[in-house]
């Protein structure tokens, strides 16, 4: 099957004031359509560029990036977006923030209400439609940006730590959500944590990568079914497949201390 | 809690409000000391005056300029001259703004518009609009249309330089995120761009309007025939102090009266910015 998302050896150098940063070095990988995958990895390895650039928001200084084959070069509506900093509008209310997919899209105006009601009703907004997002707690801004995207219906959906600020019980609710509209839609979701348990409890396949510069060390599959609710975090081969991407990570992380330690 | 809230409250009088809440920092108290310092000011000024400690030669007294406001406004002398340098700033304001926030926008988001712009910005920003003055009696004479020019060369530099500020401000991510959303560039435009830098422009029109009434006053002062500017200093002509203090004391009161509304529009137009005021 062809990948729908697809990275083909690329290389990400930013340049500010002269100095050089790669942010992603040679990295390939393939996102095949209707499947979660988590990209893992410590600060800094390079997880957002390779969102932005599946975005279209920046292009690859060396390699491809390609959507359904074709290579992105603008940015692209068909991968939505759900910022790490949210983004939302702060000139629009909850429901103006939500509607704005549909609306761009020339619906209705009665389905743009449809659909932002759903949504704002699936992130467990609903009774604040007319706030500003300056009126939220973080929290509550991130649920929004989520159905901002998921309202605009685009077949890839990329996720920058989504829910990074959400309390824990939220977090489970949202994730339970997520994978709900997942299976349903058989959406394409690429989703960045820094958080183990979550990309073992949501993802096919476990991207994990390590930063200076960034690249991918290992693509796991995740060997578990759904739903893998409480019951399957006490089994052994949860802890067995948590082990091991453990192992992976933590050079990566005992490297960077030591590598700031030491320039220090 | 409630005594930081009064402290923030009352700024010009912290020393009497430290740690005393409901003393003299709640909204009453400040009125009251509001008007009594007022009350006072002129109470001291009325015993100067009519002591015989300032010769109403230098300064009439508050009895004085009440009487000579009564009877300015009874001719309807005052009302005219107010409503003349009103229409005089309305226009002039409005055609800057129409011609300076379409400019400012196209500079802000085009570099080569800045460019080409910027030269005469950079020159004719440091011009006190008096210096128009002449060029604009020449060119327009002395009627409405060279008083309109006068404010509006006053005030459009400052409405163009705010608007391209803002302009150039909005959150680039909000656009990222608007063109990932979908939309297109007169979306974006209209959804991310000219909301986003609203509040600067407004800033920037409201420092204007402020601007653009001594810029009135200034053009009708050198010549004019009505106006508060002209009424100032007609009556300085006629040894007439009490009616330029009546001209001032008016003057105040209509910039403020300005300034008030100008909020009020702000306000209106920015529904999210609300969270500041509650
Ligand atoms: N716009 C940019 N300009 C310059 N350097 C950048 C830019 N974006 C990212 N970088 C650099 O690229 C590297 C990777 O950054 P990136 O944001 O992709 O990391 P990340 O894995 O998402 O980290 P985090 O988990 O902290 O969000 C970092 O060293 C960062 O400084
Ligand atoms: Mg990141």
């Amino acid at each position: 099957m062809q990948a729908i998302l697809a990275a083909e050896h690329v290389t990400k150098i930013y340049a500010v004031h002269a100095k050089e940063t790669t942010a992603v070095r040679d990295v390939s990988l393939d996102i095949r359509e209707g499947e979660f995958v988590c990209l893992l990895g410590t600060s800094g390895c390079g997880k957002s560029t390779m969102l932005n650039l599946f975005a279209g928001f920046t292009q690859p200084t060396n390699g491809r990036v390609l959507l359904r084959g074709q290579p992105i070069t603008k940015i692209e509506p068909r991968c939505g977006m759900v910022f790490q900093s949210y983004a939302l509008f702060p000139w629009k209310t909850v429901r103006q923030n939500v509607e704005f997919g549909p609306k761009m899209q020339g619906l209705p105006a009665a389905r743009q209400r449809e659909l932002a009601d759903r949504y704002i009703a699936m992130v467990k907004l609903s009774g604040f439609e007319n706030h500003y997002p300056a009126e939220l707690s973080g929290g509550m801004q991130q649920r929004v940006t989520l159905a901002r995207s998921l309202a605009a219906d685009p077949e890839v959906l990329l996720m920058d730590e989504p829910f990074a600020a959400l309390d824990a019980m939220t977090r489970q609710v949202m994730q339970e959500e997520l994978l709900a509209i997942q299976e349903a839609s058989g959406k394409t979701v690429v989703f960045i944590t820094h958080n183990i348990d979550e990309a073992i409890l949501l993802s096919d396949r476990i991207v994990v990568m390590a930063a200076n510069p960034g690249r991918v060390t290992a693509v796991i599959e995740n060997p578990l079914n759904r739903p893998r609710d409480l019951v399957a975090q006490a089994t052994p081969a949860y802890a067995a497949l948590k082990s091991r991407i453990w192992d992976l990570v933590v050079g990566d992380v005992r490297g960077a201390l030591a590598g700031r330690a030491g320039r220090a | 809690m409630n005594a930081v809230r009064a402290m923030t409250r009352s700024v010009a009088i912290p020393l009497f409000a430290l740690g005393r809440p409901g003393g003299w920092s709640t909204r009453g108290s400040i009125l009251l000391l509001n008007v009594l310092g007022v009350a006072g000011f002129l109470l001291l000024w009325q015993v100067a005056t009519a002591g015989g400690f300032l010769s109403p030669l230098f300064l009439p007294s508050p009895g004085q300029v009440l009487n000579e406001a009564t009877q300015v406004a009874a001719t309807g002398e005052l009302w005219r001259s107010i409503v003349d340098s009103s229409r005089r700033v309305f226009f002039g304001f409005a055609l800057a703004a129409l011609f300076a926030v379409p400019l400012g926008v196209l500079m802000g988001l085009w570099a080569p518009a800045r460019a080409i712009v910027g030269p005469f910005v950079s020159l004719l920003r440091p011009l006190p609009s008096i210096t128009w003055i002449p060029l604009t009696m020449l060119w327009l004479g002395i009627g409405e249309a060279q008083k309109i020019a006068i404010v509006f060369m006053g005030t459009w530099v400052y409405i163009l330089v705010y608007t391209v500020e803002s302009t150039k401000r909005v959150d680039p991510l909000l656009i990222k995120a608007a063109r990932n959303l979908g939309a297109s560039d007169l979306s974006v435009m209209r959804e991310v761009i000219l909301p986003g830098a609203l509040p600067g422009i407004l800033a920037g029109l409201k420092v204007s309007l402020a601007i653009s009434w001594s810029c009135v006053l200034s053009a009708e002062m050198v010549a004019a025939q009505s106006g508060l500017g002209a009424l100032i200093w007609n009556a300085k002509d006629w040894s007439n102090l009490a009616l330029v203090l009546v001209g001032m004391v008016c003057i105040s009161l209509t910039v403020l009266v300005a300034d008030l509304a100008a909020g009020v529009i702000e306000r209106l137009l920015q529904p999210w910015e609300r969270h500041r005021h509650g």
